[in-house]
């Protein structure tokens, strides 16, 4: 996954967003927050992802809801890099 | 002999008494090794009156009322920049008081900006302060939705709003220029084009900036204690700074800076730099000069050789240390720029709320906003503008770093601590000021003829508008 690159993919049931911004791997709820709809396509600026429905802003570090329209975080998942594989760990 | 300056003072005409005994700032310009440009090198400087300017403009909620229907429907704001919105569908929420705005492009060439509410239930259909990325304005409510171009996309359950005709349910807009980089929009679609509200004189000197080729490196958004009109004018003049900012007139030619107004819109200073005060004559050597520079962006000069030769001076020193610093510290050619557009303040106010500075040393923009609710209280908004680096790959703006109210300017990211301090010293001003127009017995605040002549073209701008005329 090259800098800018970003991938969806249901683990356990669970959509998740993985995302090289900036050189930086983060990997986060692939729902919105707002209305479940998905971040796949948000513009990712400054370690940010922006819904692209509703316009929320979400911290792609802690998951933090920035703007209206969400309040609430979005999950948040440990990643990490094994030889040539990413690996995303959806926690307990 | 300060009697016989002021009787030679009297025999001018109003507004012609310059510092006296002292080198112009043209004369300061005239002598640098790299000539300055046409800009630099003009005056146009007009005697406008020496009237009081009345208080109430600043203490009247009522007077805000009237700049809210009058003066911020009808004039040019610069809503964003262009690296805001680089893409088709990335969009940019401006505010101004209770009125919001998305602007947003729509082609590769088109950028158009529409009022950010819902046509259903009046929803606001971005949340103040976001930018994004989108394929159409959803409202969250119900979930109208609004292509790129403004025309409606879906209405949800259009089985029940017969009533509605289509076509007449686009987005109502503004009008939109560009000019530097910078997104400007305007209420009033009856407005004058852009290049004719700022004038030909300005466009000449705009258009010699570049200022499209550079980016947002910071910006820095703190609310001042004060009306947004008293918090612009903190920074219209030079005359403030030997007793506001001691530490910076030992290096600051101030009472013989230079002022202009242009139209009824562009108003500037030139304060030159390097140079000693006219108040401070005689105190420092021009070692001294050198050793006290510190502005903008000096943490680009890091620890170079600061000895001056015999006959040198601090001026010449500072501007070939700027040269290679900046050249290194930001990948940029500085070969044809001028020793003072390296070295200067170039302060240009475009009415009715943003300040450009026009040189390298100094790559600022400020956006003053009047607080919605509170006449009292202004949001500042501070960018600093660098080139694109040589590769021409173009950054992505910066992230806005928000100041709370007792936060000091020196704790923000990419601020140098040296300009921090110079900020923290205006805004230590303000509340103190907005207070005393208050308190005061005097209706008006008197305004010297040339120092001040930014603020009175500004007010007279001001007060047409706020008067709808
Ligand atoms: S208020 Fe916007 S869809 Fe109802
Ligand atoms: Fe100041």
């Amino acid at each position: 996954m090259p800098p800018g690159s970003r991938k969806a993919l249901k683990l356990d049931n669970t959509w998740v967003l993985v995302i090289n911004a900036n050189d930086r791997l983060f990997a986060v709820s692939g729902l919105c927050s707002h209305q479940a709809k998905p971040l796949l396509n948000g513009r990712v600026r400054n370690c940010r992802i922006t819904c692209p429905v509703h316009g929320a802003r979400f911290d792609l570090a802690t998951g933090e809801a920035l703007d209206l329209p969400a309040t609430k975080p979005i999950p948040t998942y440990e990643v990490r890099v094994v030889d040539d594989w990413i690996e995303v760990s959806l926690g307990t | 002999m300060g009697k016989q300056v002021s009787n030679a003072a009297q025999a001018l005409a109003p507004g012609e008494a310059r510092c006296p005994d002292e080198p112009s700032t043209q004369d300061i310009i005239a002598r640098d090794k790299v000539a300055a440009p046409a800009w630099v090198c003009s005056e146009s400087y007009q005697y406008l009156g020496d009237h009081d300017v009345s208080v109430d403009r600043y203490i009247d909620p009522e007077f805000a009322k009237k700049e809210f229907e009058n003066l911020w429907t009808r004039t040019w704001q610069f809503a964003c920049r262009e690296e805001h919105i680089p893409e088709v569908g990335d969009y940019y929420v401006y505010d101004i008081g209770r009125r919001s705005f998305i602007v947003t492009r729509v082609a590769e060439n088109e950028i158009r900006a529409y009022y950010n509410a819902c046509l259903h239930r009046s929803t606001k259909l971005r949340a103040s302060g976001t930018d994004g990325s989108t394929q159409e304005f959803k409202c969250p409510f119900h979930g109208w939705s609004w292509n790129l171009d403004g025309s409606i996309n879906e209405i949800v359950c259009d089985w029940d709003f017969q009533h509605v005709e289509r076509d007449k349910f686009s987005l109502p807009e503004t009008r939109v220029e560009t000019l530097g980089g910078f997104v400007f929009i305007n209420m009033d679609m009856d407005a004058l084009p852009l290049a004719d509200y700022l004038g030909a004189e300005f466009m000449a000197h705009i258009k010699a900036w570049k200022l499209e080729d550079r980016y947002i490196h910071s910006h820095v958004m703190k609310t001042l204690p004060a009306n947004w009109k008293l918090s612009m004018e903190a920074f219209m003049e030079a005359y403030h700074v030997i007793n506001t900012h001691p530490q910076v007139a030992v290096s600051n030619a101030d009472a013989n800076s230079q002022y202009d107004t242009y139209g009824e819109h562009v108003n500037r200073f030139i304060s030159t730099l390097g140079v000693l005060s006219p108040h401070l004559k005689g105190q420092y050597s021009e070692q001294d000069v050198l050793d006290q520079f510190t502005i903008g962006d000096s943490s680009v000069l890091g620890g170079s050789e600061r000895k001056l030769a015999a006959g040198e001076t601090a001026r010449q020193r500072m501007a070939d240390m700027m040269r290679e610093m900046f050249e290194q510290g930001t990948n940029t050619d500085l070969s044809g720029v001028s020793d003072s557009e390296l070295l200067d303040c170039f302060s240009y106010t475009l009415f009715p709320n943003t300040f450009l500075f026009a040189g390298i040393s100094l790559p600022m923009v400020y956006r003053f906003l009047p607080h919605p609710e509170d006449h009292r209280k202004t949001l500042f908004e501070l960018f600093f503008l660098r080139p694109v680096p040589v590769d021409g790959n173009r950054p992505e703006p910066a992230e806005p770093v928000r100041l709370a109210d007792d936060q000091s300017f020196t704790e923000a990211e990419g601020v140098d601590p040296g300009f921090g301090e110079i900020m923290d010293q205006d805004t230590e001003n303000l509340l103190l000021q907005q207070q005393g127009c208050e308190a005061t017995a005097k209706p008006g605040i008197t305004l010297g003829s040339y120092q001040e002549i930014r603020v009175r073209h500004f007010e007279q701008a001001v007060s047409r508008y706020a008067e709808g005329r």
